[in-house]
Order: C-alpha cells, then sequence, then structure tokens
C-alpha cells in the first residue's frame, strides 16, 4: 500500500507531467479525483492479495471449483457487504467497482471496462514490468528467504516512474496512449528490478525442493478438504489459515489412518519426491515435448502414484514499457536495454520420483532417454 | 488447438507478416491474431480484451514468452521501436511436424498478414479498437457512433481518424463477406 501511494505520488506530480499527457488524462488536473483516485488505489493495494488461499496460491488452481483463483477471491471479499459497507463509510465514499479495478487489473477483471486512466493505476499495483507488488513480493521475500537477489534500489526506480506517452511519436503524428515508464536515468534499477525477479524465481520460487513440497501440499489438501476444494464464500474462506493447515498436516503425519496421510508425512518427515528430470536445451532441440515422453515413460515403468510433474509456462512476456531518454524522446525500454532483451525467460517443465525409486530410475532414464525423446507426436489434424 | 500446433500457426503468421513489410512486433502479432480469430474464427482460443493499443490477450502474451523460451521466436532490436518477434528455424521445423493445421489456415493468415503487415502500431490499434467496438456494438450501429465510441474508449484516437478506423474496417468485412478469403 505504502508502495503504491509512493509511485502515485510520483508520477501525478504536476512538475513532472507533460501538457500532452495532461490533455489526455483530465484526472490529473482535477484535485477532487487525484485525491479519489490515490485512496482508491491504496485501498485497491492493500486488498489486492486477500483472496489467497492458506501458503498463498500455490496449487489453487486444484483447490478451488473452475474458474476461480485467488484474484477473483479478493474480488467477492472487496465486494462482500461487510467491506462495501467500510467503503460507503468514508468521505467521499469509495466505489467498489473501482478498488475492484485497480486491484485485478484488466487481465483479472475482464467483464469491467477500464478507462486508460484505471488501466494505468491498475499497472501501478499489478504491472507485469514496475507494478508495487512485484516490487513488493521480491523485496519481502528476499528478507524472509535470507537471499540478496531479491534486492534492488526500488526508491530510485519510484523516483524515475513517469506517465509517458507509450511509445515515439513524430510531430503532427497522432498522440500516443499514456503508459507508466521511467526516466532515462532509471533504466538501470528497472533492469535491477528484472533481474531480483528473474533470480529470485531461478533461485527460490523455483527451486526443485520447494516446488515438490507445493506438490504433496496440494495432494495432502485434495484429500484432507471435504469434496477436495476450498469453500469460495468469505467466511469459508476466511475460515482455513496457514495455522489450521499445518496443524492438520502435522497430525495426519503421524496418524495412518487420517485423510492424506502419506502427503503429510512426505512433508512433515522430509521424504519427498526427488528431481529426475527437467527439461534440457538439447532435448527440446530434438522435441518441443521432450518432458511429455519423458512423464509418459517414467509413469508408465514406475506407476503414476510415484511420478510428479511440475509445470510452469513463461509468463509475463516481454517486459516492455516506455523510457524518455534525455533529449525529450520517447523508446522501448527493450530497445535501450540489452540487459532486459537478454533476460531469460523463467520456465520450468520437471518429473519427480518417489525418493526410494530415483537411482533406479536415473539409471533407466539414462539408457532410454535418447529412444524416448525421439518419439515425435503425430499431427492431430 | 494444441499447444504446439497454435504456436506453428503463429511462426506462419510471423512469416508471412514479415514477408508483408512487418516489422512484427509484440502488437503487431496481437492485432493479427485478434484479426484471425474474429473476422475469419480461427480457433487459437486465446482472450482478447480492450487494453494497450486496443484489443489485446495476456494468454497470448504468455504463448509468445514460451515460443521465445522455447527458442522458436527472437528478439532483434528496433531503435527506438520495440524488438521484432522473429521465427527461428526450429520454427520452421514446427511448421513442417504440423503442416496440415498451417496448410489449413493458410488463407486467412495469408489475408491478415497481406492487409496488415504494412500499418504501423497507431494505425494497427485504430483498425484492431475499430474492429473491436464494430463486434461489440454490432455493424447497424451507425459507423459515426461507432466512431464516438471508439473515441471515449481511447481519447488519444481523435473523432475523425476514428471514424476512417470504422469505414475502413467495415469494408474489409463487407470484403471478406463478398469473397471469403
Amino acid at each position: 500500500m505504502e508502495l503504491a501511494a509512493r509511485i502515485y505520488d510520483v508520477v501525478t506530480n504536476p512538475e513532472v507531467v507533460s501538457d500532452e499527457i495532461k490533455s489526455l488524462l483530465p484526472e490529473l488536473s482535477d484535485r477532487d479525483k487525484l485525491r479519489y483516485w490515490r485512496r482508491v488505489l491504496r485501498v485497491a493495494a492493500l486488498c489486492h492479495d486477500v483472496g489467497h488461499l492458506p501458503f498463498s496460491h500455490a496449487a489453487e488452481k486444484d483447490l478451488l471449483p473452475d474458474g476461480w483463483d485467488h484474484e477473483r477471491l479478493s474480488r467477492v471479499l472487496i465486494e462482500s457487504p461487510e467491506m462495501a459497507a467500510l467503503w460507503n463509510e468514508m468521505t467521499p465514499p469509495l466505489r467498489v467497482d473501482d478498488i475492484v479495478k485497480l486491484a485485478l487489473g484488466p487481465k483479472k477483471a475482464r467483464d469491467l471496462k477500464f478507462s486508460v486512466w484505471e488501466t494505468i493505476l491498475s499497472e501501478v499495483i499489478v504491472g507485469d514490468a514496475v507494478g508495487a507488488d512485484r516490487i513488493d513480493y521480491l523485496l519481502r521475500d528476499s528478507h524472509h528467504a535470507g537471499v540478496a537477489y531479491g534486492r534492488f534500489d526500488h526508491y530510485r526506480l519510484v523516483d524515475t516512474l513517469r506517465l509517458l506517452p507509450s511509445r515515439h511519436t513524430s510531430k503532427g503524428e497522432q498522440p500516443a496512449e499514456p503508459a507508466l515508464g521511467v526516466e532515462e536515468g532509471g533504466i538501470q534499477s528497472a533492469e535491477a528490478l528484472l533481474l531480483a525477479r528473474y533470480l529470485m524465481y531461478s533461485q527460490v520460487y523455483m527451486h526443485s525442493v520447494r516446488r515438490i513440497y507445493d506438490i504433496h501440499l496440494r495432494d495432502f489438501l485434495l484429500e484432507w478438504l471435504g469434496g477436495g476444494r476450498f469453500p469460495i464464500e468469505p467466511q469459508g474462506h476466511l475460515s482455513f489459515t496457514d495455522n489450521e493447515v499445518t496443524a492438520a498436516m502435522y497430525t495426519a503425519a503421524f496418524d495412518t489412518n487420517r485423510p492424506g496421510h502419506i502427503h503429510a508425512k512426505r512433508l512433515m518427515c522430509r521424504e519427498h519426491f526427488k528431481l529426475l528430470y527437467h527439461r534440457h536445451p538439447d532435448d527440446l532441440a530434438k522435441n518441443l515435448e521432450a518432458v511429455d515422453r519423458v512423464y509418459e515413460a517414467i509413469s508408465g515403468r514406475y506407476g503414476a502414484e510415484n511420478v510428479r510433474r511440475d509445470q510452469y509456462p513463461a509468463k509475463g512476456g516481454l517486459a516492455d514499457f516506455p523510457v524518455r531518454v534525455k533529449d525529450g524522446r520517447i523508446a522501448s525500454a527493450l530497445s535501450m536495454s540489452e540487459t532486459l532483451r537478454r533476460l531469460p525467460p523463467v520456465v520450468l517443465d520437471s518429473v519427480y520420483i518417489s525418493s526410494g525409486l530415483v537411482d533406479e530410475a536415473k539409471q533407466w532414464l539414462d539408457a532410454k532417454r535418447e529412444a524416448i525423446i525421439a518419439n515425435i507426436g503425430e499431427e492431430a489434424v | 488447438m494444441k499447444r504446439l500446433e497454435r504456436a506453428a500457426l503463429l511462426s506462419s503468421l510471423g512469416k508471412e507478416l514479415i514477408d508483408n513489410g512487418s516489422w512484427c512486433g509484440e502488437t503487431h502479432l496481437q492485432k493479427a491474431v485478434y484479426m484471425l480469430q474474429e473476422i475469419f474464427t480461427v480457433p487459437t482460443g486465446f482472450d482478447f480484451v480492450l487494453y494497450k493499443y486496443g484489443p489485446f490477450s495476456f494468454e497470448l502474451r504468455d504463448e509468445l514468452g514460451s515460443m521465445l523460451a522455447d527458442g522458436l521466436l527472437q528478439l532483434a532490436p528496433v531503435q527506438p521501436y520495440g524488438p521484432r518477434l522473429i521465427p527461428t528455424d526450429r520454427s520452421g521445423q514446427l511448421e513442417k511436424q504440423f503442416s496440415k493445421a498451417v496448410a489449413k489456415f493458410h488463407g486467412p493468415v495469408s489475408f491478415c498478414a497481406q492487409r496488415l503487415g504494412s500499418l504501423d502500431v497507431a494505425e494497427l490499434e485504430k483498425l484492431a479498437t475499430a474492429l473491436y467496438v464494430t463486434r461489440e456494438y454490432g455493424k447497424n450501429l451507425k459507423a459515426k457512433q461507432r466512431a464516438k465510441r471508439l473515441n471515449e474508449l481511447k481519447p488519444h484516437i481523435d473523432s475523425n481518424d476514428a471514424l476512417d478506423a470504422i469505414v475502413a474496417i467495415d469494408e474489409l468485412l463487407a470484403e471478406v463477406e463478398k469473397k471469403p478469403a
């Protein structure tokens, strides 16, 4: 919340907003509206992740009904009568839809129509490139995990954020849509943020043991929860926290009659599955579905109950944003920064196996791998 | 459509766009895929919302990221604009692997690439948003009213440009109806 408000104060500062941007975003010249939207932004930032399940959003796809995710739960809570009453009591009252738009953004609130102003403010919170949520979780997780990868000079980055035309235009040309960007002097801070993201993902979030713990947790919850799903109504959702789940796992780990016992034991007694295979550039060059083939072969040989697949496809695409260079022109961040262009996408695709089978399975896979990945699928059409 | 089949189609679209003079950045691919889906109902399965430069699919953005990760696309910087997304040799192999799907949609892909290849980002934004507004309100709503709506959604596009874009999209839709690609 504090970071989002800092960004808001910087980018709406009249001294750094050009006349062209002011003409395209009339909210910038209306003090009442500026004050209103600042409050909406702060509340939206506060509520953005209120719908998280216990242990964040690990495996939420399998633990919520179809079409539900933590963002939708956040929206249900923001729109709940209890919270709507709070928004109404504020002076001036905050419109619920405005909070939802900024908290979720166009990607997750697809039924709502966003103005350009609302799109930009939602990017202040949930933006892929320099959003406050990203800045916040990288710094926080880095601190709590005891690693330095996630740190960067966010003060410098925030101070150089600006509302800019989204692309370069010549005189007389149609103006470009405004977007969140940075001054040229802030591009190294933006690089540091995106490098921090890459390093935190590759070293912490995608660590093989951390990932398999998510899978064992999902397996436990599927058996332990009634119907294998978390409740979606507000009271039911709020009744589950990390504490309830941890206590249940601890009990189940040492009681063979409890639902989810085997998965809880894997978690609590560090009997987790081991990494057997993960995507390899040489194998992908031969077959883009190499991991599919390995997973099928290993599951067929050792039994699906002893094998797990973990996939994290590339998300967020290219981190591009406008940069105002020193001569006043606008350039794409990706054209300005070789560092940003060369940042590898974070992708994960791995196969795990029960710890008692890992040595034998490794030997078997070493002997069979080339034959397995040579099996290129037929076209279905 | 399976993921790799869809990647093969995107690769063929990228190549056709480049052959037709496009710089083939993300916006070009986004708008071309939107038109493929909306005009020719090619089942790529992407969900579009009104966002940057008009209709935009977050799933397509992720897919382009996956294609970069899989070595099916490569970035080439263009100053001061964003980078081009160029299909690689590996994507050519993928097109061969899924040659039936690529052939099945070759007509619509070629049509879109020919019509959009020479357009810059500003022109693509206008045309794609005009299609979005036309799909939202229907062709029966008068062109001036649709242009007004376009201008409300994208205030940086003035009324005259908005009307030109609506007229252009009506002509394009009429052409497709008359003579399917």
